[in-house]
């Protein structure tokens, strides 16, 4: 199978972090961006670092920007240029097209133009933000879809030193547990004490649950948020 | 203090710092953590037993407690690797290794 290849357009902290995350897991990246600074310094981690100005199509195909299988458009300081950049990488056939916003409006016409999927990294990350703050019992949460979301939570007092069965999480709550994170007590090799974490990946029936476990689990919003109350 | 009278504390200092760890070690941590808070009522600037203390604070998902008492470890011992690691994980920070 022919290995995939991306380009990152515009390399400010977002799309500088994500072609270098992209260099890191091998896989071929073609980063861009007109500042000549920003491409000698990201040419040491990705495949190959061009300046070029996004709003110029001859430029761009030259590139090779046409022969990419994903592109992520990552201009956040000037909207025109990022939307500019979109079609013109519509316009050179590029199915997936990923578009980081910086405003509702700036989302609606990236989709329009026909991205295949737009980021607004600043709105989840605040989202996020709030959430941890008002309840620090729920550590992470991710939604799966409208009303299902994928979260980790504190083991409530209620289930400490009982079964996945016994505890009866999946009547009382409403949430299936998919995974048991922990942490472990051990002594590292310079003889300090430390924490490794063990994760269960496959809990089964008669696994138990533990003071200070982290569970992972998937429920509806509503039932998330009845063990949410529970456990403060 | 006299040389013995040192001496002693150091050996008491060690001992307890020890039976803290065997403690932590067995998931016994409020014991372990009697024992780490003996260690600073002798040396109020041994930064191991903050350390520890925060390792446990982390153990049981009590983050804020745990960046509480790194940052203590690091005010005594601006230093200590393993500490700054395990802080600057807490906080978001990315290490660059």
């Amino acid at each position: 199978m022919k290995n995939k290849q991306f380009a990152v357009i515009g390399l400010g902290t977002f799309g500088y972090n994500v072609a270098v995350e992209f260099a890191s897991k091998n896989i071929q990246v073609l980063a861009l961006d007109i500042n000549t600074e920003i491409v000698d310094r990201i040419s040491q981690f990705v495949t190959q670092a061009l300046v070029v100005d996004a709003t110029d199509e001859k430029a761009m195909l030259e590139a090779g920007v046409a022969d990419c299988d994903s592109v992520i458009i990552s201009i956040g300081e000037s909207i025109e240029t990022s939307i500019l950049a979109t079609l013109i990488v519509k316009e050179l056939g590029v199915k997936n097209v990923i578009v980081k916003s910086a405003s509702n409006w700036h989302s609606k016409v990236a989709a329009k133009l026909g991205a295949s999927t737009v980021v607004y990294p600043e709105l989840e990350m605040s989202k996020k933000l709030v959430e941890n703050i008002v309840t620090p019992n729920i550590l992470e949460q991710i939604k799966l879809s409208k009303d299902y979301n994928l979260a980790e939570i504190v083991a409530p007092k209620s289930v400490w030193g009982k079964t996945i069965r016994d505890s009866n999480i999946r009547n009382s709550y409403g949430i299936n547990i998919i995974a048991i994170r922990k942490r472990v007590p051990v002594i590292n090799d310079d003889g300090q004490s430390d924490i490794k974490e063990e994760v269960n990946m496959v809990p089964g029936p008669y696994d138990e649950i533990n003071q200070n476990d982290v569970l992972v689990v998937i429920g509806s919003e509503e039932c998330l948020a009845k063990i949410k109350k529970d456990n403060e | 203090m006299s040389k013995e009278n040192l001496k002693t504390n150091i050996s008491l200092e060690a001992m307890y710092m020890e039976l803290g760890k065997f403690y932590f070690l067995n998931n016994k941590y409020d014991a372990a953590i009697l024992e780490f808070k003996k260690v600073l009522e002798i040396n109020s600037a041994n930064a191991e037993a903050y350390y520890n203390i925060g390792l446990i604070k982390e153990s049981s998902n009590l983050i804020d407690e745990a960046k509480e008492m790194y940052s203590r470890a690091l005010s005594i011992n601006s230093d200590y690797k393993i500490v700054k690691e395990r802080l600057d994980k807490l906080i978001g920070i990315k290490s660059n290794e």
